[in-house]
């Protein structure tokens, strides 16, 4: 992405630490947002990602580190005046004033004149398909609605950088689904850039166009949902995106010495690794290399796929089969799984 | 079933309370206050044997009492007023902020409220004195904004720490100045503890005894001293029953006022639902 010469990203953070007391929040977080871009901060709870996304949006100082927005320092300017507008976890609405009033709050303090104001409203309600609870005070709606009412108030004033911090968690499956895309479409559509945050990793590979993600306080790793997924490079990563299978192992020259004997796999480190390989790449059958067999332990039925467990060589190894088969506890088992899938990850970050 | 018993019970209860503390008391003072000055009032009559508004209109005439009421009723508000105000920056702290010896200080500022209120008042009368505050109007308000300080700071702090930072950082976030932000997110918050503030110390200023006594005797007159003045050596049941009317009946309306307030759609206090 980057070009030569005087580049630079819309919004770079640069070595943020937060430190409450003795606490360290975040511990040198450094990364950059293009123009249009969505990124994902995810990560699990506790891991300092409202932390960062209150450092962008002004409401915590960084203990150190720089944070620019378009090429200007953003650290001292008040949160009031950042091109930035925040869609909070917890909604944060103001409780007296009717929907209409809290979409319309931002524009208002913007000094828009009462027509441009009502036309901004008016097409967001439309877009949020809020009309017919234009006159309700926040309260009276689900938690769906008030979501798109903290969504409409945010995009009201027309921000370049909307911070998103968990805006589906308080969501139920079908809804989150639903508002997810709207949220996604209207971010292509109008174009802003999104810092979203989220513990979902299904939410983060679904909406992405990179994923940072954050471990106590640090960056683990960071790219495209694909990357991120196929070729996690620590055994964090690689467990908290999707199930995974981990196991100890030795590599050399290609060939990985494994509990289950010799497997070929894709990773390019040598010496005591930790390879990997997802579920859903297990294939039924034997085939020329990988070839595993087992013991069936337990097995469910997901509907558009089997997760059965098999005993292996002493190790329990999780396989996603697609289709209705039906594997019973104590069945024997054989499986391969492609060299393409099988990667070797860091145990710990360095 | 036996709940619902229990809970007819309960109200049933309630309604003989109100009925000895509010209403007998209420009733015999005003009956008391309309008996006719040429006729007393003895054993075995039920009722007074004449009623009228005699004793009003000669309490009106011959008394300070409209100066009193003037007195009384200009203090209230205004302290008030002024103890809303003095409390907010405390409050704010006690509310809102973290620093250290936070709790210690919250106990340290509700300790002068167990001071039984003449001690307070032959010192803090001595004080005034020492400290210049021969007028006695000022010096009465001062002392009423001192002496009721502490329970605006309590209450108002409670308001304070009601209001969400997640709101007033949104609306930040949005591009509010202080003025708006604070109309946003903070007043609505804080409007019912500030009529309570307000309406509390009016109240407490309003019958407050000792320090007006203290400072005002001989010849500046509140209500209280007044009423005051016909419970000792000239004890005249039918004048104290007038005086305590017009010291009471206000505050009752108030408070009725601020139940309804209170009452009233307050959003900001009631927690969303899902
Ligand atoms: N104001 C604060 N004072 C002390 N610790 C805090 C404060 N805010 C957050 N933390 C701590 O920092 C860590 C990260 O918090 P947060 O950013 O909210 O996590 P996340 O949003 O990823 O769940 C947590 O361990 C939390 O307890
Ligand atoms: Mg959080």
């Amino acid at each position: 992405m980057e070009t030569k010469g005087t580049f630079v990203a819309y919004l770079a953070a640069t070595d943020i630490g937060m430190r409450f007391d003795t606490f360290e929040a975040l511990k040198g977080v450094s990364f950059t947002a293009e123009r249009g871009e969505f990124i994902t901060l995810l990560g699990p709870s506790g891991c300092g990602k409202t932390t960062l996304l209150n450092i962008v949006a002004g409401f915590l100082k960084p203990t150190r580190g720089a944070l620019t927005l378009d090429g200007a320092d953003l650290l001292p300017i008040p949160p009031e005046r950042r091109d930035s507008a925040m869609c909070f976890q917890s909604y944060a609405l103001f409780p007296h004033l009717s929907v209409r009033d809290n979409i319309a709050f931002g524009p208002r303090q913007k000094g828009l004149t009462a027509t441009e104001v009502a036309k901004r409203v008016n097409d967001l309600l439309a877009q949020m398909a809020l009309d017919a609870h234009a006159g309700k005070l926040p309260n009276a709606l689900s938690g769906g609605q008030q979501q798109r009412v903290a969504l409409a108030r945010a995009l009201a004033v027309g921000p370049g950088l909307v911070l998103f911090d968990e805006p589906l968690s308080n969501l139920d499956a079908k809804l989150r689904d639903q508002v997810r895309t709207e949220i996604r479409a209207l971010q292509r559509r109008v174009g802003f850039t999104a810092l979203y945050v989220t513990h979902d990793q299904a939410e983060a590979l679904a909406l992405s166009d990179r994923i940072l993600l954050l471990n106590n306080g640090v960056i683990e790793q960071e790219g495209a949902p694909r990357d991120i997924y196929f070729k996690p490079r620590t055994r964090f990563v690689a467990d908290f995106i999707g199930a995974a299978n981990l196991h100890a192992g030795i590599a050399e020259a290609g060939a990985l010495a494994t509990p289950f004997g010799p497997l070929t796999g894709a990773g390019v480190a040598t010496g005591a690794v930790t390879i990997c390989w997802r579920p859903e790449m297990a294939r039924l059958g034997p085939a020329g290399v990988n070839s595993l067999a087992g013991i069936v332990s337990s097995s469910a039925f997901q509907g558009a796929y089997t997760d059965v467990f098999v005993d292996a060589a002493g190790q329990t190894v999780r396989l996603q089969l697609p289709g209705a088969a039906h594997f019973a506890p104590g069945e024997a088992l054989s499986f391969h799984v492609p060299p393409s899938a099988i990667t070797t990850v860091a145990d710990t970050a360095s | 079933m036996s709940a619902k018993i229990l809970q007819r019970l309960l109200v049933a209860v309630l309604v003989a309370v109100m009925l000895v503390w509010l209403i007998v008391p209420f009733a015999m003072a005003i009956l008391w206050s309309m008996v006719d000055p040429s006729t007393a009032w003895t054993y075995p009559d039920l009722l007074p044997p004449k009623l009228s508004f005699e004793r009003w209109w000669i309490m009106w005439q011959t008394t300070s009492l409209p100066t009193a009421i003037l007195n009384s009723y200009s203090l209230a508000p205004i302290a008030a007023l002024l103890t809303a105000l003095l409390a907010a920056p405390t409050a704010f702290a006690f509310g809102r902020l973290d620093f250290p010896g936070k709790g210690l200080a919250q106990i340290l500022i509700l300790v002068p409220l167990v001071m039984p209120g003449f001690v307070v008042a032959i010192f803090f009368a001595s004080i005034l004195l020492q400290m210049g505050f021969f007028a006695r109007y000022p010096a009465i308000l001062f002392g009423h904004v001192i002496l009721y300080l502490p329970y605006a700071v309590r209450i108002l702090s409670v308001s304070f720490g009601q209001v969400r930072t997640d709101v007033v950082n949104a609306a930040r976030d949005l591009g509010a100045s202080p003025w708006q932000v604070f109309r946003v997110a903070y007043l609505p918050v804080l409007r019912p503890g500030i009529f309570a503030a307000f309406l509390v110390v009016f109240i407490l200023s309003l019958e407050e005894f000792a320090l007006a006594f203290v400072v005002g005797s001989p010849d500046f007159t509140t209500i209280p001293t007044i009423l005051y003045s016909y419970l000792g050596y000239n004890f005249i049941r039918p004048n104290a029953a007038v005086v305590a009317l017009i010291l009471v009946v206000p505050n009752v309306l108030l408070m009725l006022g601020l139940e309804r307030l209170l009452q009233s759609a307050n959003p900001a206090s009631v927690s969303g639902k899902g």
